[in-house]
């Protein structure tokens, strides 16, 4: 069991005063109604000149090399930074994925051309990404991708559908995982590669998926024969599995798989404060281990990145935990509308409530499934 | 101090891998020499004084960076109050007593206790292990003032021999016994917390067994053509073992570099919380994906789960550290919850 370990990592006095100037923005943003708070804002919130101003401020591509126009600062800055603004509900979404993943992959894989013509944006909040993985045919089952890439004269021809691609209508790019030879029979895994793809080019087609919220961030992204350039392929052909394998614990171990739903915790508590200390004191305490348990682990987590480690089970952890907290939650909260029934709370925080409890399935199917998570799990506990 | 720690994690295991096996647990008496023997080899290397002052002949390690030495014994499943007897003496030091050899164990649950003439009378609670040693730590409060009293020469009316669960536990009546030392503990520290840590640091020891077990278990046993582990609600069940596991580690990690204070008296409740509410789950999925085997007293899987039911339970189980976290937050401050977490 020793390979799944946490170690502690301390928030340094640094690390403290930034969380603090992030949270005085915020304050201040909230006072001039640049934003309303909202749940799920990493994923329901865009807002570009919010992204843009965080990006002003320094706060996007927090990691990056200064040549690419980034802040060379650490994985542990960037932690504190996204918790307060998921903490907060501020409109994040616009930026979420490139500044999250899509910028540390390029950084990782891509050629001189796709560093420096699109990683200087995304650190300024100019440029925004999409997910390329899931397809009609491939959700869990990832290795099954069907969309395919075929070598031309100058370049790539790709074929295909990608499905879920949440926020591609305000997106700029796309990294596409696409099929560049037949799957070989024993391992599926190879003859897959990665593709830089612009959303701008002829034949992408992007159709939104109402979900059911009602709202629209899913979206189908047809790709009817797209020409691409040679340049387009990021990284190395056939390597596409091993390069989206780390860009998933990129995708699974920050904050926001324990803090979506966190404004409505914290309005909830700051509503019913006094008749919680006289008979709601064990669910505060309770809700209070499993959030810091997670903040700990997701910290750990963001230090084992910055070490240059590849946690992709630390990170299945992480996002297990965290999607069980949020669905314990919004139950507990529910159980306590049995002291001030539901019909009594104030329409706002009935409204999160409510908002919560219709977005929380999602929870454990985005970034991979549970089932895949206990997958991942059992494979390093040596049961596959 | 961290190079010797190596050496101890590293001699201890050793010892413990040779020495203790299933049937040496079946047999917790003091005329078993084979767990006699297993002590003295133990306390040649000095573990029992780890955190004691050199001064008394310790090693004078900080309690909390020895917590991954109290995981190794359990995950052994060493059937002496080793544990007791390093948190015992190590309050004693820190009390500045001497403290006794052979093994030291505690009692901090008592009823009707009164100290005259430097003697002591009442009944200990749920003491554990004292069957194999006449050294006893008691902790009491007297005047606001937490006490570190020993006791070596133990001896009453033993009132209830509690050992259903796996350690031997016992309730006794002690009249006018003479007390070898009493002394204010430094800084008045709150032994329920020390007790739940040394709690969680044991019962997640154990758990790194439980799943262990549970994972060769389900590799080896077929059925249905092939072995358990091949069936994905094995996997899933195992998986979920590991996944609480690990969040009890990372709270343990936590205490373990920072230690106890009040300022981070939560970081207790919270590992209390974590370990107790894992051992819950995993004593349960660890039994269902055994079956009948694991529920016999000849397999080890039982000697660990038993020892977890018990552990969860003492120094405040997880309903207590809850109200406690909850009612801090709630009634001692007036920030709001992200404040407060951060």
């Amino acid at each position: 069991m020793s390979k799944f370990n946490f170690p502690f990592i301390k928030e340094t006095n640094e690390l403290s005063n930034l969380r603090k100037e992030v949270r005085e923005f915020i304050t201040t943003c909230i006072n001039n109604n640049e934003f309303t708070p909202s749940p799920d804002a990493w994923v329901f919130s865009a807002d570009p000149s919010f992204s843009k101003k965080l990006g002003s401020k320094g706060w996007l591509g927090m990691s990056f090399p200064k040549e690419y126009g980034g802040h060379q600062r650490t994985a542990l800055e960037r932690y504190v930074v996204t918790e307060e603004l998921l903490s907060s509900g501020a409109p994040v979404a616009a930026h979420w994925i490139a500044d999250r993943q899509s910028g540390s992959q390029i950084l990782r894989y891509g050629n001189e051309k796709q560093k420096s013509s699109i990683i200087p944006r995304i650190t300024a909040g100019e440029c925004f990404f999409a997910i390329g993985m899931s397809e009609p045919d491939s959700g869990s089952d990832l290795a099954s991708v069907k969309t395919k890439a075929t070598k031309t004269k100058n370049g790539w021809k790709l074929e295909g559908r990608k499905i879920w691609s949440t926020g591609a209508h305000l997106a700029h790019y796309m990294i596409v995982l696409a099929r560049t030879s037949p799957a070989p029979e024993k391992n599926r895994h190879e003859g897959l590669s990665q593709f830089l793809v612009d959303l701008a080019l002829p034949n992408v087609k992007i159709t939104g998926i109402p979900d059911m919220t009602g709202q629209r961030h899913f979206n189908e992204t047809l790709f009817d024969n797209v020409e691409l350039s040679d340049a387009s392929l990021l990284g190395e052909e056939g390597k596409g599995w091993k390069q989206v394998v780390g860009e998933l614990a990129l995708e699974r171990s920050g904050p926001e798989r324990f803090l979506s739903h966190f404004t409505l915790l914290d309005s909830f508590i700051n509503e019913f404060r006094n008749s919680l200390i006289h008979s709601g004191t064990k669910i505060v305490g309770k809700l209070i281990s499993e959030i810091q348990t997670l903040r700990r682990m997701s910290f750990s987590v963001a230090s084992m990145l910055q070490n240059g480690e590849s946690p992709e089970t630390q990170a299945a952890f992480v996002k297990e935990l965290g999607n069980k907290f949020e669905k314990m939650m919004i139950e507990t909260l529910r159980e306590f509308s049995n002291i001030v029934p539901l019909h009594e709370w104030p329409n706002q925080l009935q409204n999160l409530f409510e908002d919560a409890t219709l977005r929380i399935p999602s929870n454990s199917l985005r970034g991979g499934t549970t089932e895949i998570m206990k997958g991942i799990i059992a494979r390093q506990l040596g049961l596959r | 101090m961290i190079e010797e720690l190596e050496i101890i994690l590293e001699t201890t295991s050793k010892i413990l891998q040779k020495h203790v096996n299933h049937s040496l647990r079946q047999n917790i008496v003091s005329e078993n020499t084979d767990i006699l023997n297993l002590w003295n080899e133990i306390e040649k290397n000095g573990l029992p004084k780890i955190s004691v002052k050199e001064k008394f002949g310790g090693y004078e390690i900080p309690f909390f960076s020895i917590l991954p030495l109290i995981k190794i014994l359990n995950n052994h499943g060493t059937p002496l109050p080793l544990s007791e007897t390093i948190l015992s003496n190590y309050i004693l030091s820190e009390s500045d007593i001497n403290p006794p050899n052979g093994i030291v164990t505690f009692a901090t649950d008592t009823k009707n206790l009164q100290i005259k003439n430097n003697m002591i009378s009442g009944e200990l609670l749920a003491v554990p292990y004292l069957n194999l040693t006449k050294n006893l730590l008691i902790v009491h409060e007297l005047n606001n003032v937490k006490k570190a009293i020993l006791i070596n020469k133990i001896n009453g009316e033993i009132i209830n021999k509690k050992n259903f669960l796996a350690e031997p536990r016992y309730n006794i009546k002690v009249e006018n016994l003479n007390i070898a030392e009493i002394r204010p503990i430094k800084n008045n520290i709150d032994f329920n917390f020390l007790g739940a840590i040394l709690r969680s640091a044991q019962m997640i020891g154990a758990m790194e067994k439980v799943l262990d077990l549970s994972i060769n278990y389900c590799s080896e046993r077929k059925q249905f053509g092939r072995a358990l582990s091949k069936f994905q609600a094995i996997q899933h069940q195992i998986s979920e073992m590991a996944v609480e596991l690990s969040a009890s580690s990372a709270a343990l990690s936590t205490i373990t570099k920072l230690g106890l204070s009040e300022k981070n008296s939560n970081d207790t409740a919270i590992l209390k919380i974590r370990a107790g509410f894992a051992a819950g789950k995993i004593i349960a999925i660890s039994h269902q994906v055994h079956g009948a085997i694991g529920f016999t007293k000849e397999y080890e899987l039982s000697y660990f789960t038993k020892n977890l039911n018990s552990w969860r339970n003492d120094f405040g189980n997880e309903s207590f550290w809850e109200e406690f976290l909850g009612k801090r937050f709630l009634e001692k401050n007036n920030k709001n919850l992200w404040e407060y977490l951060t």
